[in-house]
């Protein structure tokens, strides 16, 4: 009977631990090396043969099932001491992180380079310091060409160019291989001009295929892929006739305007379009300056604005933005 | 250029209204850019009641008249006493605009009273030939409103960017003749009276001394005539296109060059000395007043239109002062010529001057169109003032134009548009543009008409037949081509990596402008016999400050630096890697590829609470830098103390590529960025890619394999002379070639007490490893108690 009574007891009072010291002093009341318990365990000895089995089974399982639960009971605590409140200000923000970030006009050459070397596009460079020959004459813009006014040139006092586009590069790739080829060449080029549509620096991509048989047709087709791989699927585009001296035929690019789907807006003057590049099939001027056989070969470029597709794809109005390089500009672009 | 479409409408039976011709020119290849209303662009030109009038007497000759829009009320003063009247609605300019006379409308105040615009005469409308009475309306004329509206005056003119090649589309009859082209409309060719091929024998004499600079010059005399204003309509259409009206004669010219695309000048034929006209090459330093009251210096590449004595006019380009048509001339010598496009644009671009003349002849005119012009201005003259007597027309052309011959091949063609048009259908299209002569159902031979002097290879045969056939139905195909491909340059696979660690590491890339103000140099304090004052300068620069080729991309980064630091923004990671120029005598440039770095203010963001604000420093520097040298495998030193003036000397290194120098790091001097106006300290470095190409591998590297056995560290701590360098010591360590020794690192250093002055407290740990078993502690402890003591000894070190 009295250990009924010692059972109750025990229950009761471990049902009131509410803490690590108040467990390890209830364990050491009853378990520990002079608790009720395990004296009460040493005391058995003493005890008939009959009673100390029947005692002593019941005080071991009563042992055992104390021992049970106060490791059930400290886990409990466990947990619950780390709930408690910390005093901490969570309302503070994270530690910030600066992500590193490419130029957005980086990401854009990298974009359009990535789509052409998908089409088997070698990509090459050049100097930007470019003679009149490259630049204009063996592009079949010879001195006189009024065509010249329609590049605002830079001048060096040694009597060389900063290089009003990218086109140079195809006398300069041709000259160093054999066709048939496939180039792109991304890079600055320099115009006297500066307002919020125009920067003295800018970037274009140039574009370059000879061989045996491509033709207009194809020049249509990679230039609605690109258009459509740069702007979206459903990107529309149209051909204009244009006029270059290095190309003949000759157009221009557009494509429906991205903010009001063709219908006319401020972006494209009401237009419905928007002007993206100019190409045509490569002058067989040009391909004699580079001693190509005109019978055998043909081919075509093209050659369009980087800023002009980025401003375009991200809806930038000033130029300038990407010289200017403002922190909160460039950290955009991620 | 300005094409009207009133002008354009009497060559052409347009179909269609302004929108859709602008679109049918447009994707003609004649770019439409703008649709013009030159009315609308005056301002407000608008309708106004009278209200009251009266004639203050200080106002003398004008009258005060009260006025309303039907908004407000204001105060107007006229001289037309005569006109005004209570209730009259009449024309008013308000202020800010601008009337048909190119008459910038200004408020006006005479003695006190104001007058907020000015009443207009039906020609500073634009409306009508008066100049001296008022443009007054009905009374039931609404009020407010703009004059045009009521009117109902609605002039569209289209703004053509005509491509160079086609100047044969720079006239208003030109567009017709191409819309004609584009649309099969009918075309009205203007038809000429032959009364005015004829007149009286031809006294004087036209020479050409120089056939290669004039291929053509025809001219008359017209004598008798009275110079005046031109007639209202005459007037009219050159304000529509943007010319300013000076006298009928000079109009005329003007709008004979409109409508047809050959420039013509005219002459006071009494003072052409000797009644010669000579078209040579000038003579060196010879002058002439030209119209625009500049006297010109000639020179033997300019020709001239002279006299017997004088050059009288730049040939092509601008006409004299001297021989001009004035108020007083009687007698007139109209030319009318085709000169060498080449001869032409040489001059305009040594005098810088471009006119309506110097353009088109650029752009090359019609041979054939000479006389017609000619014509076509007599017959106006006539028109428009009294004709005593007039000359034949006297054409010296002494070779005649012979047009080019094009074969064109089925072939070819098919070839070239990658696609088939029924020849038929080329042939319908040829005939457009030129004589056929078809050899074969293979060939056909093409003699384009003579104002087509754009065309002159198959190739711009193609181009004529794809235009007019349209764009739009070539069909889409994609080349096919034999299989050809190369991987990326080496140095733009460098330039990639560069890029991707310098951002994977938190840097932004900046771009900024290849050409630099020459003074940022002398900021960074260069020597004269530095190689960055090596640089090109530009003979047509922007501006000063943007006036030489940089030959290194630091300043360029201090002002991003400089940019950002005036906008709140006090903290920068940013790099560029771009190319920096130099002269040499051999190219015409020396380009070569840097990465530069520049790090301000902060290490991360300022909102750090309880903590400290770290800011950068060298050796956050000097640790992307390591970082960047170990992924790429580079062996580069940091050579301590840098030769660069512009860096703290000791805060700085001079970084070494196998003996060169490559490029430098370190923080700026104060007063270097003092005097960019940077007012934060900023932490730089440039690097020359160019060297580093050469000598480095971005081939696959061995991969390092993760250790099998664990390691076990030691750790010292120990005082030494504060003069010590950790560098001395981790290289003393080095040499030992401690067995099992895997690493050394500096853990701690720490200077003040309890340390004696002149003294630090170093912490070292030492790492220890052995690849094929796990290192028993008493090994690694008697390894360990050795080089203890060789440091102690070695660097005069206490244990602490």
């Amino acid at each position: 009977m009295e250990i009924e009574k010692l059972r109750e007891e025990i229950f009761e009072e471990f049902s009131l631990i509410k803490n690590l010291s108040e467990l390890e002093a209830f364990r050491v009341k009853y378990l520990g090396k002079k608790g009720l318990l395990t004296s009460y365990l040493k005391e058995l000895k003493n005890l008939p043969l009959e009673e100390r089995k029947s005692l002593g089974r019941e005080l071991n399982e009563l042992k055992e099932k104390l021992e049970e639960l106060l490791k059930q009971k400290e886990r409990e605590i466990l947990f619950q001491e780390e709930d408690r409140e910390l005093e901490i200000d969570l309302t503070l923000t994270g530690k910030k992180r600066d992500l590193g970030n490419l130029h957005p006009l980086t990401q854009v050459i990298e974009e359009l380079s990535q789509i052409f070397i998908r089409l088997g596009f070698e990509v090459v460079t050049g100097p930007e310091i470019e003679s009149d020959y490259y630049n204009f004459t063996a592009l079949n813009i010879p001195e006189w060409h009024p065509a010249r006014d329609m590049q605002a040139t830079f001048y060096l006092k040694n009597g060389a160019l900063l290089r009003t586009h990218t086109s140079p590069m195809q006398i300069r790739a041709m000259l160093e291989r054999t066709p048939p080829l496939r180039i792109i060449a991304p890079g600055k080029v320099y115009r006297c001009d500066a307002d919020i549509r125009h920067s003295p620096m800018f970037h274009q991509i140039e574009g370059l295929m000879v061989d045996e048989e491509v033709s207009f047709s194809d020049l249509k087709g990679i230039l609605t892929y690109f258009a459509q791989e740069t702007f979206g699927e459903k990107t529309k585009v149209r051909f204009r006739p244009s006029y270059f001296p290095f190309t003949e035929p000759s157009l221009e690019m557009d494509i429906g305007c991205v903010i009001c789907e063709t219908k006319g807006c401020r972006v494209c003057g009401g237009s419905g379009w928007l002007e993206i590049l100019g190409a045509g099939m490569v002058h067989p001027e040009v391909f004699k300056a580079v001693n190509y056989d005109i019978s055998k070969w043909q081919g075509f470029a093209f050659g369009l604005g980087i800023e002009r597709v980025a401003m375009i794809k991200y809806e930038i109005e000033d130029i300038r933005l990407f010289f200017e390089n403002h922190f909160l500009f460039l950290n955009s672009f991620k | 250029m300005r094409v009207p479409i009133s002008w354009l409408s009497e060559f052409i039976d347009l179909r269609l209204g302004p929108e859709e011709v602008a679109e049918i020119l447009t994707m003609g290849g004649i770019e439409v850019e703008n649709i013009d209303e030159p009315y609308k662009n005056l301002g407000e030109l608008i309708t106004v009641e009278i209200l009251e009038i009266s004639f203050p007497e200080d106002l003398k000759d004008l009258v005060l008249c009260k006025v309303t829009d039907g908004k407000e009320v204001f105060n107007v003063f006229t001289t037309a006493k005569e006109e005004v009247r209570p209730g009259l609605i009449v024309g008013l300019a308000k202020p800010e605009s601008l009337t048909f006379g190119y008459h910038k409308v200004e408020v006006k105040t005479v003695k006190g009273y104001k007058s907020l615009g000015t009443f207009l005469s039906p020609y500073e409308a634009g409306v009508g030939e008066e100049k001296s009475k008022l443009l007054i309306f009905t009374p039931d004329t609404p009020i407010g409103v703009s004059i045009y509206e009521v009117l109902n005056l609605k002039e569209k003119v289209l703004e053509l960017a005509v491509t160079p090649n086609r100047g044969d589309v720079l006239s208003i009859f030109g567009v017709a003749r191409e819309l004609s082209l584009l649309t099969n409309w009918e075309l009205n060719p203007p038809k000429i009276n032959p009364f005015y091929s004829q007149g009286e024998d031809f006294l004087g004499k036209i020479e050409i001394l120089d056939p290669e600079g004039c291929f053509r010059y025809a001219g008359r005399y017209i004598k008798g005539i009275e110079v005046k204003d031109s007639p209202f309509y005459l007037q009219k259409r050159l304000w529509l296109c943007g010319l300013r009206p000076i006298n009928n004669i000079v109009d005329i010219t003007n709008y004979v060059l409109l409508e047809l695309g050959q420039p013509l000048h005219a002459f006071d034929w009494e003072k052409v000395e000797n009644q010669t006209v000579i078209v040579r090459k000038a003579k060196k330093g010879e002058k002439v007043l030209t119209l625009d009251g500049i006297e010109r210096i000639l020179s033997e590449e300019d020709l001239v239109i002279a006299d017997f004595s004088k050059p009288m006019v730049i040939a092509g380009v601008i006409g004299g002062e001297t021989t001009g048509v004035s108020s007083e001339t009687k007698n007139i010598f109209i030319e009318s010529a085709w000169f060498n496009p080449k001869y032409i644009r040489r001059s305009s671009q040594r005098h810088k001057i471009t006119t309506e003349s110097s353009y088109r002849f650029e752009r090359k005119v019609d041979p054939e169109g000479v006389i017609l012009a000619l014509l076509r201005a007599t017959e106006l003259i006539f028109k428009i003032t009294s004709v005593e007597t007039f000359s034949k027309v006297l054409d010296v052309y002494p070779k005649v134009f012979e047009p080019p011959k094009i074969l064109l091949t089925k072939t070819k063609l098919k070839k070239y548009l990658g696609f088939e048009i029924p020849f038929k259908e080329v042939e319908e299209i040829l005939k457009r543009i030129g004589n056929i002569d078809k050899k074969s159902e293979e060939e056909i031979e093409v003699i384009p008409f003579s104002y087509r002097q754009d065309l002159s290879i198959p190739e711009d045969l193609i181009e004529e037949i794809a235009r007019i056939y349209g764009y739009e139905k070539i069909p889409i195909t994609l080349p096919k081509s034999v299989l050809k491909a190369k991987g990326l340059a080496k140095e733009l696979k460098l330039e990639k990596k560069l890029k991707e660690v310098l951002t994977a590491l938190g840097f932004l890339e900046v771009i900024t402008y290849s050409f630099i103000d020459p003074k940022s140099l002398n900021k960074l304090n260069f020597s004269d016999e530095d190689f960055r004052n090596n640089f090109i300068e530009l003979a047509n620069p922007l501006s000063a400050n943007l006036s030489i080729m940089r030959t290194t991309l630091l300043p360029g980064l201090i002002e991003v630096a400089c940019y950002n630091f005036f906008r709140e923004i006090n903290s920068l990671k940013i790099f560029e890697i771009g190319k920096v120029f130099f002269r040499d005598s051999q190219t015409l440039a020396q380009e070569i590829t840097n990465l530069g770095i520049l790090l301000m203010g902060n290490r991360g963001r300022e909102e750090v609470w309880y903590e400290e604000v770290q800011r950068f420093d060298l050796f956050d520097l000097k640790g992307y830098l390591e970082e960047l040298f170990l992924v790429l495998n580079l062996p580069i030193q940091f050579k301590l103390n840098s030769s660069e003036p512009f860096l703290k000397k000791g805060l700085s290194y001079d970084l070494i590529l196998e003996g060169h120098k490559v490029g430098y790091a370190g923080e700026m001097k104060n007063l270097v960025l003092k005097e960019f106006d940077l007012k934060t300290q900023v932490l730089v470095a440039e690097i020359i890619l160019d060297p580093i190409l050469e000598k480095i591998s971005l081939e696959t590297k061995a991969f390092k394999r993760p250790p099998k056995f664990p390691s076990t560290f030691r750790d010292l701590t120990c005082i030494v002379n504060k003069n010590i360098k950790i560098g001395e010591m981790l290289e003393y360590i080095e040499e030992l070639k401690v067995p099992y020794l895997e690493e050394v690192r500096c853990l701690k250093i720490y200077e003040g007490p309890p340390i004696a002055k002149g003294e630090k407290s170093v912490s070292l740990r030492f790492i220890y490893r052995a690849e094929d078993r796990t290192l028993r502690d008493e090994e690694v402890n008697s390894i360990q108690e050795d080089l203890v003591q060789k440091i102690l000894i070695k660097f005069l070190a206490k244990p602490r």
